[in-house]
């Protein structure tokens, strides 16, 4: 069983601030345009034990987002804000709470995600650059119904999910190839989800909002920032989350344009 | 050289990286009178030792994950020959995988790294492949070792056949005619704590498929003593319906496996009683913690002290359930009758059918299994060498599946008002009556009691 930190936010911003200010004692003059828009897409996994439960189950969730990327004062920090559409699927949820449990294994329920991360390098080793990557995504869930079928009145349940994810951690950037700069990425995770589920059954009535209270992780990934031309950019990362018995996964697609 | 050593030291991160990126994915014209007065004496059962049961009880697996973490179902379309199948498969660098003979299905290992769900969702991108399954984990059901529950009690799960009685008794059976206990207790066997109070002739307290299941001696409110000893046979019969001793590898299975039965004698030895009687016994029951009442008896008058006493059951958290009676006319008997307080319950049979002498009207609620019903009887009753159990008839034996439920609803979700556990077993029954009475009816309420619909989550797809 994963284990949950409740202080895990306040680490958190804490590094993303050593992170900032790191940035701003080094690295100067790296050539950071001040602004750039683009489109990119995120898949992650995430195996969460939700309260009340026994068994995990894994929450999955797609990004499709729009992006804008600012370079901060000169000194390489890139603050990248982002907003867009979001699939998030938690199969195998059950709702026991309710007058007639139900257990989620439909769809996954569309939504808004937005979020920033950050991007500030801390020192340079020959071809290696490391920085301090920082990362936080909100997923707001819209709510869907579904008819409960089979009883001997008329029914339906409607859910709202919705997440956010945390992530801080050091970035090592190999920048021998020049145009195509691959990376290794660590990073420490943490996780807050709830799905809220009403039911009305004939008179019955009845609503449950399940949690996931903080689930942390530790994250690797290897990615890559490829220039295309000039101005135009791609980016690629795949990486896991292992976890006693398995293994989450997480990966991002992106093109930029940089003014 | 510091420099030349970090150098080192990221390199060696970065292959770190690298190596973590490929580890595997993983209820007397004066009073009331008893519903169930069709019995039939079996000596049959003491020859059928059941040889073909098992003594120890089946593994039982929670759930965890609900599929194989690395393996997937796959089935090609049919114009797909076996051996382009395989190649495909070895195209996608899958690390093991092996046809299942008969009906085309590969079992396949999910790559290094790669989930299932990730896998799935490429291969149903090819077109050759006709479908792709996760590999669903599968699990016995806790089906209970008591020695005649396989073969006789149909009520609980019904597999068809013929129900071998005796020689002039052997009706066919309809298999799933039943209340789906089977796969509800797997999901609720009932909270020890949870107490059934049976309001009836008393009960044997010593009865080997009862004695542990009996929380107190009860009340006797016919002798006015405090041992609910049962001088008849009805309520040591109804008792075992909703809990006897289960899993015990001795005679009969109850509905609530582990709910405690509270004994309350409210008729005398010929098995009638006052209405006073009954108040009394509802009232002694409510305050000793009854979570659940069940009254497999009933009379044709109302009376408003009668009601007041379910009222005060009800205001106070307990659920009653009472038999409509078996005189087969319209009128429902009190206190099932009194709708805003009481679960009426009316007899289906083996064939899911309403029988004939089940009472009617708008108070059911709803119909449980009532023909040919095999439980505990009083070894006083059947005598010293036989089994202590007998098939009885009427609507007294369907009241007490009912209760049993209410209890395990009550185990499952102790939050649930009254009226909403009352509520669950009405919109969770099947309806039985369907082709000659679609929805709520006089004759089968909302239908016959369906134990799985009521305990188990209901999927959303």
């Amino acid at each position: 069983m994963k284990r949950t930190y409740e202080r895990m936010p306040r680490v958190l911003g804490l590094g993303i601030a050593l992170a900032v200010l790191a940035g701003g004692a080094s690295a100067a003059g790296l050539a950071v345009k001040p602004l750039a828009a683009g489109l990119s897409f995120d898949s992650l996994t995430r195996t969460v034990v939700w309260q009340g439960d026994e068994a995990d189950s894994r929450l999955a969730a797609s990004l499709f987002t729009a992006r804008a990327e600012l370079g901060l004062g000169g000194r390489g920090i890139v603050l990248g804000l982002f907003a867009g559409l979001a699939l998030s699927d938690a199969s195998g949820l059950v709702f026991r709470g309710l007058p007639i449990s139900l257990q989620y294994d439909g769809s996954a329920v569309a939504g808004l995600a937005f979020g920033a991360d950050l991007l500030a390098p801390i020192t340079r080793l020959g071809e290696f650059e490391i920085k301090g990557a920082g990362r936080i995504v909100y997923m707001s869930g819209m709510s869907k119904t579904w008819p409960l079928e089979g009883f001997a009145v008329e029914g339906q349940a409607k859910g709202k999910p919705g997440w956010l994810e945390a992530s801080v951690g050091p970035r090592v950037e190999y920048r021998f190839f020049g145009k195509v700069v691959p990376y290794v990425e660590l990073s420490a995770r943490w996780l807050t989800a709830s799905f809220r589920m009403d039911e009305t059954l004939g008179e019955l009535e009845g609503s449950e909002t399940k949690k996931v209270g903080g689930d942390f992780a530790f994250g690797a990934a290897l990615g890559a920032d490829a220039e295309v031309s000039r101005r135009v950019a791609l980016r690629g990362r795949i990486g896991i989350m292992p976890f006693a018995g398995g293994v989450d996964t997480l990966a991002t697609v992106g093109v930029l344009y940089r003014f | 050289m510091m420099k030349n050593r970090l150098t080192g030291i990221l390199k060696g991160l970065a292959v770190l990286a690298v190596v973590l990126a490929a580890v595997p994915a993983a209820g007397d014209a004066s009073g009331p009178r008893q519903t169930g007065g069709r019995t039939k004496r079996v000596s049959l059962p003491a020859l059928r030792t059941a040889p073909a049961l098992r003594a120890e009880r089946p593994l039982v697996k929670r759930r965890g994950s609900r599929y194989s973490p690395d393996r997937v179902l796959v089935r090609f379309r049919p114009t797909v020959a076996s051996e382009y199948a395989e190649g495909l498969l070895r195209s996608y660098g899958f690390p093991s995988f092996r046809r299942i003979p008969g009906i085309g299905v590969w079992s396949v290992g999910t790559a290094p790294g790669v989930t299932v769900i990730e896998t799935l969702a490429m291969l149903r991108r090819n077109a050759d492949i006709e479908l792709a399954r996760p590999d669903y984990r599968a699990r016995l059901a806790d089906v209970p070792n008591d020695a005649y529950f396989l073969s006789y009690q149909y009520s609980l799960r019904n597999l068809g056949g013929v129900l071998d009685i005796g020689p002039s008794v052997q009706p066919q059976i309809t298999a799933g005619a039943d209340i789906k206990a089977v796969p509800a207790w797997d999901a609720a066997k009932g909270d020890p704590e949870l107490l059934i109070a049976i309001v009836d002739t008393g009960l044997d307290l010593s009865h080997p498929d009862l004695a542990t299941k009996v929380y107190s001696s009860g009340y006797d409110f016919a002798n006015d003593d405090d041992e609910a000893d049962d001088d008849h046979w009805h309520g040591t019969h109804v008792a075992g319906i909703a809990a006897a001793d289960t899993g015990n590898s001795l005679g009969i299975a109850g509905v609530a496996w582990n709910c405690k039965l509270l004994p309350v004698k409210v008729t005398d030895a010929s098995g009638d009683g006052y209405y006073s009687w009954i108040i009394d016994g509802i009232i002694w029951a409510v305050d000793q913690g009854a979570d659940v009442i069940n009254i497999s008896m009933g009379g044709e008058y109302n009376d408003a002290f009668l009601e007041d006493a379910c009222k005060y059951a009800y205001d106070h958290g307990v659920v009653v359930v009472a038999a409509a009676g078996n005189d087969g006319g319209a009128g429902v008997l009190y206190p099932a009758a009194y709708d805003d307080y009481v679960l009426a319950v009316a007899a289906s049979d083996y064939d899911d059918e309403i029988v004939s002498w089940s009472n009617y009207g708008p108070q059911v609620d709803v119909a449980a299994p009532g023909v040919y019903i095999l439980s505990t009887a009083p070894r006083a009753y059947v005598g010293t060498g036989n089994p202590p159990y007998l098939f009885a008839s009427g609507t007294s034996m369907a009241a007490p599946h009912v209760s049993g439920l209410a209890a395990l609803i009550k185990s499952l979700k102790p939050g649930l008002s009254v009226a909403d556990v009352m509520n669950v077993i009405r919109y969770t029954a099947d309806d039985v009556n369907a082709a000659t009475a679609p929805g709520l009816d006089d004759h089968a309420g909302y239908g016959r009691v369906n134990m799985e619909r009521a305990l188990t989550p209901y999927v959303i797809r």
